[in-house]
């Protein structure tokens, strides 16, 4: 079969993207490795979803299933349990080579958007020693044993890393009757937004503790404890204030992975600061045709840029007709964790680029400049910034003077109060 | 042997805190020290190499009390009043391969494991390199069953169905002055042990086939013959091919006590009852001398000694495909009791880095620490400077078992006549295993007087592996069963059609460790977060059981508990 | 005086309020919403609630459910009694009512998913 354009993936991001995609003429066909569409978001059955999108705060399986009920109204081609196995390159685009329990099947597209998500790092990443038990679940894995099969990954645990998916568990645990008696995070300051430090632990009276960490877990066959420290400014456990805690799981929530594989065998480059592609600002890889978005491109807050990354990267990829490109590369200072799109394409438009960035840590009030060739272009001011908060800014990028040999900068200066 | 010489020196370290005595034909050490290590040390001092007198150490250490052995929490009486011809103690590599070896003979063969899976002691927790046998010097066990081994690799691998992979081997030298002696070292082995493919390899060839390594290695020891297996699922597949011809295997069942008489074995006692055997066959790995102690036939001594690895995501091992270690370097950890480890392509393509050595008096502690991963690191950035902790996805610990002498042991009992020991069995433990298993069954089917099977088939019936297919065999193998396209791990690229086929498989061992060991799902990069939840409910579904009677590894391992939602409807 | 954080939108401003001659002074908020929030919290806070509720069908034990409207913070473990006493026997989809007007707080337990009846393929994992 041949398409217009691939979507691999069929979360919130997948979805967007498709349906964008549709709605700009494309004839398209949404790859899902699962059962369902939805992603993620099928366990994400809390609330606070779609403020922007829909001016509503909805659960995420609500959020998800209204890009679904557009994806059935435009009657836009899926397949679900067809896993992607490679991705061949064609003169003419690429053929998408999946495995499912109909067989072996090609399927052509003259462009692709992957979407294709992000994973978990696990306990051994942070390298987290001692037994092996049944008991050490990453933040994700717990919310799919509570939110989908409705069994209870612990009664009494503690949980590692202070990010938003650990932090969601936290309350959700509590609601459903288990103990968490405490959330640790390794960093000075928590990992996840602060409405959620509010509304799921302080609610809930579940202590935080931030420098410490998890450096061991006990028990043969059950978790049975772990062993936390408090650690210095180095981040380096301090084994004297080592501590055992009684508990029957360790929840992990230590950071996400863009998921970047499939990207990176058809020659997609990554950006180390993202873990996800490069991509200019229509969001297009380093290879013509293939577009990236949602927290497959570098992992966001909140579902609604997700979606609209998704929206953007769909359109993009049905407007694609193989243009020779112009690319000219923004650097970012050390102040930032990391900003996308990392390049423009001059070529193409440009009066309409949005861009995602993060702080590098917490900052008072700054301001964020944009400089050409040294000068300054643009700037925003910032009463703060908060790594885990994700900024935005939209910006019409073609009065700046910018050319192929320009020197695009930005940078963020925090201003003394 | 001389025990005032080694009385002489053992005093002359320890005082008159330890004693040695020539009792029962064995070095029988006594006292007490304040250091496990010094227990060890003086094991050490008194053993007697390549000999057939071994050191029983018997020194308390007031610091290290001995582990009790984890006994399963089964309790039955499944095996009550069984009276196998062969009883196997011990489902690591030895006991399985002896027990599909020994199913070619028209034999009533028993295999006990007591843990909840094959493979969980040394066995499945070790590098996986078939090793060539060149450092192995003449007149040792090890040295004898080594090439032998190595050269049934694969044939064995084949027949079982086990991946297998001939990546060969670089022992790595940064003086190049010492290349005159390592090439008559060399010479000496290919022409005095026969290892006739040890050859040097110079600084361009190494630079040219594994362009990762230190850049200043001035040549190495070549080892083409070196292989990487998986251990386990080597183990699992010599069982599972035992269990084809007739053998049985009871897991969760751990040897309790034995009754002598008249120096024979009359009956063995265990969690699930009391079997009468012909013959036993002790293959029960860091609890062997214990075994021999139950059967009355106590000689040798182990000294656990723990090696952790570490395994690094598949994409580093697309940049690495061979062994490489590095050889002459003194490194901060100080000195060691191996080679040191190395880094090793795996059968399954991942890149793993280890072993260490410690020397522990906890046979069971397998418990990863950090100092373990950072000393094999610190080494073995030696090797490949651009290896980083970053690119771990898991690590593991595992317990050897050496004796003193550090050989095996493989020979009947010495005052109980109806025990087999294959003890002592350690690194190149499972390069030997294909070739021991021969001889020791042989060696027991004689004494039984056991005919050969017929029917014997050395042809396991594996699962296929549909991600290394060709697109006609998989979408063929799909049409005939669509589970097989159901993807459930998608780092390891495993369907459902395969997690079941292990669920049916001869030895089902329903558990998600089980299930990951043998088909891999949760074996990559997101360790099973993913597909876990998945692999949990599949075998739920296949037992008729409900999630929450899943369980990771043992009984005493569940996953997860019941909810509080819909009791009062 | 006390100080906390809104829950609203992701920004999490740090909300001050004041009690001036019997009314409350809200600092600190960027928009409306933290000012409404300042004041519920002073008054009657509120949350909103999100579990699920167990079916009796085998492919989906388990439904997503919340609240309709925020219910008062102190009742939060009253209503999770409730929403755990359910045993769903019906598909019901996104938006219908499982518990209407939940121990008179006037919210009612609705679904958050089509799961139940909107049925994407056949084959079940």
């Amino acid at each position: 079969m041949k398409y217009d354009v691939i979507v691999i993936g069929g979360g919130p991001a997948g979805l967007a993207a498709a349906v964008s995609a549709h709605d700009n003429g494309a004839k398209v066909l949404i790859v899902e490795r699962e059962e369902r569409l939805g992603g993620m978001l099928k366990q994400c059955i809390h609330d606070g979803f779609g403020l922007t999108t829909f001016g509503e705060k909805l659960a995420g399986p609500e959020y998800v299933e209204r890009f679904m009920d557009m994806v059935r109204e435009r009657s836009i081609e899926c397949s679900l349990q067809t896993f992607v196995t490679r991705i061949d390159k064609r003169e003419d685009g690429f053929d998408v080579v999946t495995v499912s329990a109909k067989g072996i099947e090609h399927r052509e597209a003259k462009s692709l958007v992957l979407a294709t998500g992000c994973r978990e790092r696990t306990a051994k990443q942070v390298f987290i020693h001692g037994t092996r038990p049944a008991g050490v679940f990453t933040a994700g894995t717990a919310q799919h044993y509570v939110n989908r099969l409705g069994v209870m990954p612990t009664q009494k645990c503690v949980i590692l890393g202070s990010g938003d998916i650990g932090l969601i568990m936290a309350r959700r645990l509590t609601l459903e009757g288990a103990e968490v008696l405490g959330v640790y995070e390794i960093n000075p300051t928590p990992s996840g937004l602060t409405r959620n430090i509010h509304q799921c632990l302080i609610d809930y009276d579940i202590p935080l503790h931030l420098s410490h960490t998890v450096t061991r877990v006990f028990g043969r066959d059950r978790l049975e404890a772990v062993e936390v420290c408090r650690v210095d400014e180095n981040m380096k456990p301090m084994p004297e204030t080592a501590e055992r805690i009684d508990c029957d799981a360790l929840i992990v929530s230590v950071g996400l992975i863009p998921e970047n594989e499939l990207a990176e065998s058809i020659g997609v480059i990554l950006d180390k600061h993202t873990k996800g592609p490069y991509a200019d600002g229509q969001l297009m890889t380093n290879v013509p045709g293939v577009f990236t978005c949602g927290n497959a491109l570098h992992v966001n807050d909140l579902v609604d840029f997700v979606s609209a990354s998704g929206a953007e990267a769909g359109r993009n990829a049905a407007l694609f007709a193989g243009n020779s490109r112009k690319t000219v590369d923004m650097s970012i200072g050390k102040e930032f964790q990391y900003m996308v799109p990392q390049q423009l394409d001059l070529n193409s438009d440009n009066s309409k680029i949005t861009f995602w960035f993060r702080s590098a840590r917490v900052q008072k009030k700054s301001v964020l400049r944009l400089k050409v060739n040294g000068e300054e272009v643009w700037k925003k001011n910032y009463l703060s910034l908060r790594p885990p908060e994700m900024q935005e800014i939209k910006l019409d990028m073609t009065s700046f003077g910018i050319d192929e040999s320009s020197a695009v900068t930005w940078e963020i200066e925090e201003v003394q109060a | 042997m001389n025990i005032k010489r080694i009385n002489r020196e053992l005093h002359k370290r320890f005082g008159d805190r330890v004693n040695a005595s020539f009792e029962d034909n064995c070095i029988l050490l006594r006292g007490e020290l304040d250091e496990w290590s010094e227990v060890v040390e003086a094991g050490q001092m008194a053993a007697i190499p390549k000999g057939k007198i071994h050191v029983v150490n018997d020194i308390l250490c007031s610091g290290a009390e001995a582990q009790e052995m984890h006994i399963s929490s089964l309790r039955d009486d499944a095996l009550e009043g069984e009276t196998p011809d062969v009883l196997i103690i011990g489902g690591g590599i030895s006991g399985c391969s002896i027990a599909r070896e020994m199913a070619r003979y028209k034999l009533d063969i028993l295999l006990l494991e007591k843990e909840a899976d094959l493979a969980l002691g040394a066995s499945g927790r070790n590098d996986g390199e078939v090793h060539p046998g060149v450092d192995l010097s003449k007149g040792s066990l090890k040295h004898k069953y080594v090439r032998r081994g190595n050269a049934m690799y694969d044939e064995i691998c084949r027949d079982l169905s086990v991946p297998f992979k001939r990546v060969g081997q670089y022992a790595c030298f940064k003086d190049k002055r010492l290349k005159p002696i390592i090439w008559c070292y060399a010479q000496y082995r290919r022409i005095h042990d026969g290892i006739s493919d040890t050859r040097i390899a110079s600084s361009e060839e190494i630079k040219k086939t594994a362009p990762r390594l230190n850049k200043d290695f001035a040549f190495a020891i070549s080892n083409p013959n070196s292989g990487s297996v998986s251990p386990y699922n080597l183990t699992i597949a010599y069982a599972d091919n035992a269990v084809e011809n007739g053998a049985r295997i009871s897991l969760n069942t751990a040897v309790l006590g034995m009754e002598t008489e008249n120096g024979k074995i009359i009956s063995v006692e265990t969690n699930r009852g009391t079997i009468r055997p012909k013959i036993v066959i002790n293959a029960a790995g860091v609890w062997s001398d214990k075994i021999a102690e139950m059967a009355g036939d106590r000689f040798f001594t182990i000294h656990p000694r723990r090696g952790t690895n570490s395994i690094l995501d598949k994409k580093c091992g697309d940049t690495f495909a061979t062994i490489a270690s590095v050889v002459g370097v003194k490194t901060a950890a100080g000195k060691s009791h191996t080679k040191g480890g190395g880094i090793l392509h795996t059968a399954h393509d991942n890149l793993l880095i280890g072993p260490d050595a410690v020397e522990t008096y906890e046979r069971e502690n397998t418990a990863t620490t950090a100092e373990s991963i950072e000393r094999v690191f610190s080494k073995q950035k030696i090797t490949m400077p651009t290896l980083s902790e970053r690119e771990i996805i898991t690590y593991f610990t595992g317990v050897r078992a050496p004796t003193y002498e550090e050989d095996f042991i493989i020979e009947w009992g010495r005052k109980t006549e109806n025990i087999f020991h294959v003890a002592g069995i350690q690194s190149p433990g499972l390069t030997t295993a294909p070739a021991v298993a021969v001889d020791v069954s042989a060696i027991v089917a004689e004494k039984l007087g056991a005919e050969k099977n017929g029917d014997f088939n050395p042809v396991r019936k594996a699962i296929p592996v549909l991600n290394e297919m060709s697109d006609e065999e998989r979408a063929k193998l799909i049409e005939e069963n669509p589970d097989y396209g159901i993807i459930i791990c998608r780092c390891e690229e495993i369907s459902k059609g395969e997690i079941l086929d292990a669920l049916r498989s001869p030895v089902c061992v329903p558990t998600l460790d089980g299930i990951k060991k043998r088909v891999r799902p949760g074996m990559g990069r997101c360790q099973g977060g993913f597909c876990s939840p998945l692999v949990t409910k599949i075998i739920a579904q296949e037992l008729g059981i409900p999630v929450t009677e899943v369980r990771k590894s043992s009984l005493d391992a569940p996953i997860v508990f019941e909810s509080r939602k819909g009791e009062k409807a | 005086m006390r100080e906390f954080n809104c829950i609203g939108c992701p920004r999490g401003c740090l909300l001050h309020v004041e009690e001036v001659n019997g009314e409350f002074v809200v600092t600190g908020n960027t928009c409306i919403r933290g000012h409404d929030f300042a004041i519920s919290e002073m008054t009657c806070p509120k949350r909103t609630i999100c579990s699920s509720v167990k079916t009796v069908f085998a492919d989906v034990p388990v439904l997503p459910v919340r609240v309709s409207a925020d219910i008062p913070k102190d009742r939060i473990f009253d209503v999770m009694a409730e929403i755990n006493k359910v045993m769903l026997t019906e598909r019901i989809g996104r938006g219908d009512v499982i518990i209407p007007d939940v121990l008179g707080l006037g919210a009612d337990v609705i679904s958050t998913s089509d799961v139940l009846v909107r049925e994407e393929i056949k084959i079940t994992i």
